[in-house]
Protein backbone atom coordinates (compact mmCIF):
# COMPACT_ATOMS: atom_id res chain seq x y z
CA UNK A 1 0.00 0.00 0.00
CA UNK A 2 1.31 3.42 -0.99
CA UNK A 3 2.16 5.94 1.73
CA UNK A 4 -0.22 8.58 0.38
CA UNK A 5 -0.22 10.50 3.66
CA UNK A 6 3.53 11.09 3.41
CA UNK A 7 3.11 12.16 -0.20
CA UNK A 8 0.51 14.72 0.82
CA UNK A 9 1.82 16.07 4.10
CA UNK A 10 5.36 16.92 5.20
CA UNK A 11 4.65 17.06 8.91
CA UNK A 12 3.36 14.55 11.41
CA UNK A 13 -0.45 14.65 11.78
CA UNK A 14 -0.30 14.76 15.60
CA UNK A 15 2.17 17.64 15.39
CA UNK A 16 -0.23 19.39 13.02
CA UNK A 17 -2.95 19.06 15.69
CA UNK A 18 -0.64 20.50 18.33
CA UNK A 19 0.34 23.37 16.04
CA UNK A 20 -3.33 24.12 15.47
CA UNK A 21 -3.77 24.27 19.24
CA UNK A 22 -0.76 26.61 19.35
CA UNK A 23 -2.47 28.84 16.79
CA UNK A 24 -5.39 29.19 19.22
CA UNK A 25 -3.01 30.08 22.05
CA UNK A 26 -1.21 32.73 19.98
CA UNK A 27 -4.53 34.21 18.86
CA UNK A 28 -5.71 34.27 22.46
CA UNK A 29 -2.50 35.99 23.55
CA UNK A 30 -2.92 38.57 20.81
CA UNK A 31 -6.47 39.32 22.00
CA UNK A 32 -5.43 39.45 25.66
CA UNK A 33 -2.65 41.95 24.88
CA UNK A 34 -5.12 44.07 22.95
CA UNK A 35 -7.37 44.18 26.03
CA UNK A 36 -4.36 45.16 28.13
CA UNK A 37 -3.46 47.92 25.65
CA UNK A 38 -7.00 49.23 25.92
CA UNK A 39 -6.83 49.36 29.75
CA UNK A 40 -3.47 51.16 29.61
CA UNK A 41 -4.80 53.67 27.08
CA UNK A 42 -7.81 54.39 29.29
CA UNK A 43 -5.56 54.96 32.29
CA UNK A 44 -3.16 57.38 30.62
CA UNK A 45 -0.27 54.92 30.42
CA UNK A 46 0.67 55.66 26.83
CA UNK A 47 3.96 53.78 26.58
CA UNK A 48 2.52 50.68 28.20
CA UNK A 49 -0.41 50.87 25.80
CA UNK A 50 1.97 51.03 22.84
CA UNK A 51 3.96 48.15 24.31
CA UNK A 52 0.86 45.95 24.40
CA UNK A 53 -0.34 47.02 20.95
CA UNK A 54 3.02 45.89 19.64
CA UNK A 55 2.90 42.66 21.64
CA UNK A 56 -0.55 41.96 20.26
CA UNK A 57 0.70 42.40 16.70
CA UNK A 58 3.68 40.15 17.40
CA UNK A 59 1.47 37.37 18.74
CA UNK A 60 -0.68 37.59 15.66
CA UNK A 61 2.45 37.34 13.51
CA UNK A 62 3.49 34.23 15.47
CA UNK A 63 0.06 32.78 14.83
CA UNK A 64 0.33 33.48 11.10
CA UNK A 65 3.81 31.99 10.96
CA UNK A 66 2.47 28.69 12.33
CA UNK A 67 -0.66 28.94 10.20
CA UNK A 68 1.36 29.26 7.00
CA UNK A 69 3.80 26.52 8.05
CA UNK A 70 0.96 24.01 8.44
CA UNK A 71 -0.64 24.89 5.11
CA UNK A 72 2.62 25.09 3.19
CA UNK A 73 3.48 21.58 4.32
CA UNK A 74 0.24 19.99 3.17
CA UNK A 75 -1.67 20.17 6.44
CA UNK A 76 -4.80 22.13 7.25
CA UNK A 77 -4.61 25.14 9.52
CA UNK A 78 -7.82 26.17 11.24
CA UNK A 79 -8.73 29.77 11.89
CA UNK A 80 -9.11 30.07 15.67
CA UNK A 81 -12.06 31.24 17.73
CA UNK A 82 -11.08 33.51 20.59
CA UNK A 83 -12.99 33.74 23.85
CA UNK A 84 -12.31 34.37 27.54
CA UNK A 85 -10.62 37.73 27.18
CA UNK A 86 -10.86 39.87 30.29
CA UNK A 87 -10.79 43.67 30.12
CA UNK A 88 -10.74 44.20 33.86
CA UNK A 89 -7.49 44.69 35.72
CA UNK A 90 -6.55 46.16 39.09
CA UNK A 91 -3.17 47.65 38.29
CA UNK A 92 -0.39 47.96 35.76
CA UNK A 93 1.71 45.57 37.80
CA UNK A 94 -1.06 42.98 37.67
CA UNK A 95 -1.21 43.41 33.91
CA UNK A 96 2.50 42.73 33.48
CA UNK A 97 2.33 39.76 35.84
CA UNK A 98 -0.54 38.34 33.76
CA UNK A 99 1.45 39.02 30.60
CA UNK A 100 4.40 37.08 31.99
CA UNK A 101 2.12 34.18 32.97
CA UNK A 102 0.71 34.27 29.46
CA UNK A 103 4.20 34.07 27.94
CA UNK A 104 5.22 31.24 30.27
CA UNK A 105 2.13 29.26 29.26
CA UNK A 106 3.03 29.74 25.59
CA UNK A 107 6.67 28.77 26.24
CA UNK A 108 5.61 25.55 27.98
CA UNK A 109 3.29 24.74 25.13
CA UNK A 110 6.05 25.28 22.53
CA UNK A 111 8.44 23.08 24.54
CA UNK A 112 5.78 20.42 24.71
CA UNK A 113 5.45 20.39 20.92
CA UNK A 114 9.24 20.30 20.46
CA UNK A 115 9.35 17.29 22.80
CA UNK A 116 6.67 15.55 20.74
CA UNK A 117 8.52 16.41 17.49
CA UNK A 118 11.57 14.59 18.80
CA UNK A 119 9.48 11.62 19.87
CA UNK A 120 7.86 11.19 16.46
CA UNK A 121 11.03 12.23 14.59
CA UNK A 122 9.41 15.21 12.89
CA UNK A 123 12.67 17.11 12.52
CA UNK A 124 11.27 19.63 10.05
CA UNK A 125 8.72 20.89 12.57
CA UNK A 126 11.30 20.81 15.33
CA UNK A 127 13.61 23.03 13.27
CA UNK A 128 10.73 25.38 12.55
CA UNK A 129 9.91 25.64 16.26
CA UNK A 130 13.46 26.49 17.32
CA UNK A 131 12.82 30.11 16.33
CA UNK A 132 9.85 30.15 18.71
CA UNK A 133 11.92 28.68 21.56
CA UNK A 134 14.36 31.60 21.36
CA UNK A 135 11.63 34.14 20.73
CA UNK A 136 9.80 33.03 23.88
CA UNK A 137 12.96 33.46 25.97
CA UNK A 138 13.24 37.00 24.65
CA UNK A 139 9.56 37.75 25.29
CA UNK A 140 9.70 36.45 28.85
CA UNK A 141 12.86 38.43 29.62
CA UNK A 142 11.35 41.62 28.25
CA UNK A 143 8.42 41.43 30.67
CA UNK A 144 10.56 40.18 33.56
CA UNK A 145 12.70 43.33 33.26
CA UNK A 146 9.61 45.54 33.41
CA UNK A 147 8.38 43.73 36.52
CA UNK A 148 11.77 44.36 38.14
CA UNK A 149 11.08 48.09 37.77
CA UNK A 150 8.00 47.70 39.97
CA UNK A 151 10.17 45.97 42.59
CA UNK A 152 12.66 48.85 42.47
CA UNK A 153 10.36 51.84 42.15
CA UNK A 154 7.11 50.79 43.80
CA UNK A 155 3.57 51.17 42.51
CA UNK A 156 2.34 54.59 43.65
CA UNK A 157 1.20 57.30 41.20
CA UNK A 158 4.57 58.94 40.59
CA UNK A 159 6.45 55.66 40.34
CA UNK A 160 3.82 54.36 37.95
CA UNK A 161 4.28 57.31 35.61
CA UNK A 162 8.06 56.91 35.75
CA UNK A 163 7.81 53.20 34.97
CA UNK A 164 5.48 53.94 32.07
CA UNK A 165 7.99 56.46 30.71
CA UNK A 166 10.72 53.82 30.84
CA UNK A 167 8.72 51.20 28.99
CA UNK A 168 9.93 51.09 25.44
CA UNK A 169 8.15 49.55 22.54
CA UNK A 170 10.88 49.61 19.94
CA UNK B 1 -8.70 -0.38 -3.02
CA UNK B 2 -7.16 -1.22 0.33
CA UNK B 3 -9.44 -1.56 3.31
CA UNK B 4 -8.07 0.58 6.13
CA UNK B 5 -10.65 0.00 8.84
CA UNK B 6 -14.15 -1.30 9.25
CA UNK B 7 -16.32 -0.15 12.12
CA UNK B 8 -19.90 -1.22 12.89
CA UNK B 9 -21.56 1.16 10.42
CA UNK B 10 -18.74 2.43 8.21
CA UNK B 11 -15.57 1.40 6.35
CA UNK B 12 -12.57 3.37 5.13
CA UNK B 13 -10.41 2.61 2.11
CA UNK B 14 -7.29 3.93 0.45
CA UNK B 15 -7.12 4.07 -3.33
CA UNK B 16 -3.47 3.98 -4.46
CA UNK B 17 -4.30 4.73 -8.07
CA UNK B 18 -6.42 7.79 -7.34
CA UNK B 19 -4.19 8.83 -4.40
CA UNK B 20 -7.33 9.33 -2.37
CA UNK B 21 -9.54 7.80 0.31
CA UNK B 22 -13.09 6.51 0.44
CA UNK B 23 -15.54 6.11 3.27
CA UNK B 24 -18.44 3.76 2.79
CA UNK B 25 -21.35 5.17 4.77
CA UNK B 26 -23.52 2.14 4.04
CA UNK B 27 -25.89 3.76 1.58
CA UNK B 28 -23.25 5.95 -0.04
CA UNK B 29 -19.54 5.90 -0.78
CA UNK B 30 -17.75 9.24 -0.52
CA UNK B 31 -14.38 10.08 -2.04
CA UNK B 32 -11.96 12.15 0.07
CA UNK B 33 -8.70 13.89 -0.69
CA UNK B 34 -6.28 13.78 2.22
CA UNK B 35 -7.17 17.37 3.15
CA UNK B 36 -10.85 16.52 3.13
CA UNK B 37 -10.16 13.54 5.36
CA UNK B 38 -8.28 15.83 7.76
CA UNK B 39 -11.23 18.20 7.70
CA UNK B 40 -13.69 15.40 8.56
CA UNK B 41 -11.42 14.30 11.37
CA UNK B 42 -11.34 17.83 12.77
CA UNK B 43 -15.13 18.18 12.55
CA UNK B 44 -15.59 14.91 14.42
CA UNK B 45 -13.04 15.87 17.06
CA UNK B 46 -15.01 19.05 17.71
CA UNK B 47 -18.26 17.19 18.38
CA UNK B 48 -19.02 17.16 22.08
CA UNK B 49 -20.57 13.76 22.78
CA UNK B 50 -21.66 14.86 26.25
CA UNK B 51 -24.13 17.25 24.63
CA UNK B 52 -25.91 14.21 23.18
CA UNK B 53 -26.87 13.20 26.69
CA UNK B 54 -28.11 16.64 27.69
CA UNK B 55 -31.54 17.61 26.37
CA UNK B 56 -30.80 21.31 26.84
CA UNK B 57 -27.74 21.18 24.59
CA UNK B 58 -28.77 18.69 21.92
CA UNK B 59 -32.46 17.82 22.19
CA UNK B 60 -32.59 15.36 19.30
CA UNK B 61 -29.19 13.79 19.80
CA UNK B 62 -28.18 14.26 16.19
CA UNK B 63 -25.31 15.88 14.32
CA UNK B 64 -25.45 17.38 10.86
CA UNK B 65 -22.16 17.00 9.04
CA UNK B 66 -21.35 18.66 5.75
CA UNK B 67 -18.44 17.06 3.94
CA UNK B 68 -16.11 17.89 1.06
CA UNK B 69 -16.97 21.59 0.76
CA UNK B 70 -20.70 20.97 1.35
CA UNK B 71 -20.92 18.42 -1.44
CA UNK B 72 -22.44 15.89 0.95
CA UNK B 73 -24.68 16.28 3.95
CA UNK B 74 -25.09 13.62 6.63
CA UNK B 75 -27.42 13.44 9.58
CA UNK B 76 -25.95 11.13 12.19
CA UNK B 77 -27.36 9.86 15.47
CA UNK B 78 -25.30 9.36 18.62
CA UNK B 79 -24.32 5.76 17.81
CA UNK B 80 -23.20 6.73 14.31
CA UNK B 81 -21.18 9.69 15.61
CA UNK B 82 -19.38 7.45 18.11
CA UNK B 83 -18.77 4.90 15.38
CA UNK B 84 -17.49 7.49 12.89
CA UNK B 85 -15.18 8.98 15.49
CA UNK B 86 -13.80 5.48 16.09
CA UNK B 87 -13.44 4.89 12.35
CA UNK B 88 -11.44 8.07 11.79
CA UNK B 89 -9.24 7.47 14.82
CA UNK B 90 -8.45 3.94 13.68
CA UNK B 91 -8.01 5.00 10.04
CA UNK B 92 -5.40 7.59 10.96
CA UNK B 93 -3.74 5.04 13.23
CA UNK B 94 -3.48 2.57 10.34
CA UNK B 95 -2.17 5.32 8.02
CA UNK B 96 0.50 6.21 10.58
CA UNK B 97 1.49 2.55 10.87
CA UNK B 98 1.66 2.34 7.09
CA UNK B 99 4.01 5.34 7.04
CA UNK B 100 6.26 3.56 9.52
CA UNK B 101 6.46 0.31 7.58
CA UNK B 102 6.63 1.74 4.06
CA UNK B 103 10.26 1.60 2.88
CA UNK B 104 11.66 5.01 2.00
Amino acid sequence: MKDIVRQKIGINVDIMDMLNEQIKKEAHSSAVYLAMASWCDQNGLDNSAEFFYKQSTEEREHMLRIFRFINENGGTAYSPEVSNVTHEFNSLQEIFESALDQEITVTKSIHNIVGKCRKVQDYGSEGFLQWFVLEQMEEENKIRKILEMFDLMGTDGMALKMIDERITHE
Amino acid sequence: MNLLYQSYYFSSYQCDRGRCFYIDFGHKEVKFSFCQLLSLRQKLQKIDLNSHFDKELNYNGIEILSLCNREHLFVLDTYQVIDLKQLLKATFGILELNSLVTPS
